[in-house]
């Protein structure tokens, strides 16, 4: 068991009192809460919490056993807010039911799934008939209420799943009064995809393909992720150069994202120039992860036990077109800063309180740019991290504008970790080689995407298969935020707001 | 007229060999104008995918690839559009919304299925929560493969559809 990771096993209530108690002293950050099927081994079902320390690079993970016949516990939601989706995606996935949870509705499965289904559970089954009802979505079988607001001059506006840019599919609900946005509820999920139960079909080498394939722009860090959580539960020790190679390769991806990012918001702002100014540079850099690794995604590099192409042997091309790249962009910033009509509408525009991000549980840019100074990269250093000299941007502004600048930061900060990685040179094979995966074992794996932290918790079963693989990526922690942000914008400023926090459907709906 | 001549085209699924070069814009005006009358509208679908394929589809638009340059855009609404560009595996809670869309879009509603998922679930194929493709729940007429496709190929894949359908050739 990695040496990070300390296991405390509870009582139910005990379980609820000690979370909140950590919650409650200020000094962790809650994570993730999940839980597993372990009928056939234990008799019952375990939820897990997990916290980190601040400061110290420590995970705490509380967890209790629930029995089959009594599938309900005190919810933790009304002490911890973060926790209010977890509890729901277990409740769908599970059917274990967080007694006095605010809103039981159901999370991930819309009206046409059936009632009492929970695809996690082992020995769940499903039957031709409800699977094509379900894709047919005639029948209602558990109707969702979307939460009305009532009142003289309120204006309901429901968009999408499918939207009027490439984006992906989501729908929302806007409660307006004239133009201002006063609620907003989104329903997402439409691309659920099953991906967590999918796992459990291959085996762990299999689904590192996979991993890639939860959230596209983000394809390297969760490979990582989840290849670091399967070596250390494996106990694989990855050599330093394949260490490198991954910190590199995740610098280069935060790179493109941030940078198409910021030239994204141009778009919610109607800056023409600066859009497609963004969008040369991120194309410039996809072309040069394809010279580089063979994919414009970054695929194909992660496997269990190291990486399987040195990137530094092209280090050359890496310097000159990092070196290309930072001249365009520090134009391309120029350009930004200096025009006032894109300012202007960044500025106290989508404002999101370090109070509720807390409270939230947001990560990533959207929780740095609200004054939280939370980066996995620091809070538990992985691969080079711990040797490098950097630190996490933050902002107290909390609007659309700090958003933007973190990410302009970071970008700077990735150029200057991408140079420091090339004037050392680092050792080892490419990869180890890993046969068998320890049966009845389990362990974390992380790493900071763009967006924000993801962690991947993986356990093996008795044969060394995957017995559980719980993925929780930034943007489920993120999405919850998003109303909060919008509430008292007007409805122009909404994809602007939406741009801004840039989160991945498909890696929160998994 | 031209969903026939596209049905008679391309019977069942069929797999383009497509170069990554770079489309030329004189042969391709050459090829989309008789057809298309210079103006070939696409609404595209995201029916589950995991976002790689819009990023490709997205840079179709950068001045890099520019493919409006030739009369090809993305429109905003399906009633607005010749043809759908579906990606994804089409995960069942999309299922409805991409029935709905192709209902809305006018004939000839061609559909052309992008990236290795929508060909036939790709790597989520088997799962529960996924079909096996766009095929699977609305017919295609023309498939790009791809993990996902870079902007070049789709273009290229756009390309060869014209010159089928102009030289009528299966």
């Amino acid at each position: 068991m990695p040496e990070n990771e300390r296991y405390i096993e509870l009582e139910a209530n005990r379980f609820r009192d000690h979370c909140i108690a950590l919650y409650n002293s200020g000094r962790y950050y809650p994570r993730l809460m999940f839980a597993a099927d372990l009928r056939q081994s234990n008799d019952c079902f375990r939820i897990y919490m997990v916290f980190s320390e601040k400061e110290k690079d420590i995970f705490h993970i509380p967890f209790f056993d629930l029995k089959e016949n009594a599938p309900v516990y005190k919810s933790l939601t009304p002490d911890i807010p973060a926790v209010h989706w977890y509890e729901r995606e277990i409740r769908d996935m599970f059917g274990l039911i967080p007694e006095g949870h605010p809103d039981l509705r159901r999370l991930v499965f819309h009206d046409s799934f059936p009632s009492d289904s929970y695809p996690l559970r082992k020995d769940w089954t499903i039957s031709r008939t409800d699977l094509n009802e379900w894709g047919e979505g005639l029948i209602k079988k558990e109707a969702y209420k979307f939460m009305e607001v009532e009142g003289e001059g309120v204006h309901e506006i429901p968009v999408g799943p499918v939207h009027a840019g490439i984006i992906e599919p989501g729908h929302f609900r806007f409660s307006t009064v004239g133009e201002t946005i006063f609620f907003l509820e989104p329903r997402l999920f439409y691309t659920h995809k099953g991906i967590e139960k999918h796992f459990e079909g291959m085996s762990f080498f299999d689904g590192v393909r996979l991993a890639e394939r939860v959230s596209g722009t983000s394809s390297f860090s969760h490979s990582a992720a989840y290849c670091m959580a399967v070596e250390r539960m494996a106990d694989i020790e990855i050599s330093e150069k394949a260490a490198a190679v991954r910190t590199m390769l995740l610098e280069l991806e935060r790179l493109y994202n941030h940078i198409g990012d910021i030239g994204n918001m141009c778009a919610g702002t109607g800056v023409a120039i600066g859009n497609t100014y963004g969008a040369v540079i991120k194309e410039d850099l996809l072309q040069f992860n394809k010279r580089l690794t063979g994919s414009r995604y970054l695929r194909g590099i992660n496997i269990i036990g190291g990486v399987t192409s040195d990137v530094f042997l092209k280090a050359d091309d890496i310097l000159n077109t990092i070196d290309a790249v930072t001249v365009e962009y520090k134009k391309f910033m120029k350009m930004l800063l200096g025009t006032i009509s894109h300012i202007e509408r960044l500025e106290n525009t989508g404002k999101l309180s370090k109070d509720i991000a807390l409270r939230l549980g947001v990560t990533g840019v959207a929780a740095r740019a609200s004054g939280i100074n939370d980066d996995i990269r620091k809070a538990h250093p992985h691969f080079l991290y711990d040797d490098l000299d950097f630190e996490p941007h933050t902002s107290g502004k909390c609007d659309v504008y700090a958003r933007m600048m973190v990410r302009a930061e970071e970008v700077e900060c990735s150029i200057s970790i991408i140079n420091a990685l090339l004037e050392n040179s680092y050792n080892g094979d490419l990869s180890s080689s890993v046969k068998t995966i320890p049966a009845g074992s389990s362990a974390l794996g992380y790493t900071e995407t763009p967006r924000g932290s993801v962690f991947y918790w993986v356990m093996s079963d008795s044969k060394g298969m995957p017995h559980r693989v719980k993925l929780r990526s930034p943007s489920f922690c993120n999405w919850p935020a998003v109303p909060f942000a919008v509430h008292g914008e007007i409805v122009p400023d909404f994809p602007l707001c939406n741009k801004s926090f840039n989160l991945s459907y498909s890696g929160s709906d998994m | 007229m031209l969903k026939k001549i596209l049905k008679n085209i391309f019977t069942g699924n069929r797999t383009l060999d497509v170069k990554e070069d770079n489309v030329s814009p004189v042969q391709l005006k050459k090829k989309m104008d008789p057809v298309f009358g210079r103006s070939l509208r696409i609404r595209q679908v995201d029916a589950g995918s995991c976002n790689a394929c819009e990023w490709e589809c997205t840079a179709l638009t950068n001045p890099v690839y520019d493919i409006q340059r030739y009369g090809i855009d993305l429109v905003a609404s399906p009633r607005h559009a010749d043809l759908l560009l579906v990606t994804g595996p089409v995960s069942r809670q999309m299922e409805l919304a991409l029935r709905q869309t192709l209902d809305a879009t006018p004939e000839p509603k061609i559909v052309v299925a992008c990236g290795d998922c929508a060909i036939d679930g790709g790597i989520y194929k088997g799962s529960y929560a996924v079909n096996k493709g766009v095929d699977s729940v609305i017919p295609v007429d023309l498939v790009i493969p791809g993990c996902p496709p870079e902007p070049g190929r789709i273009m290229e894949a756009l390309v060869q559809m014209m010159e089928d359908i102009r030289q009528g050739r299966s």
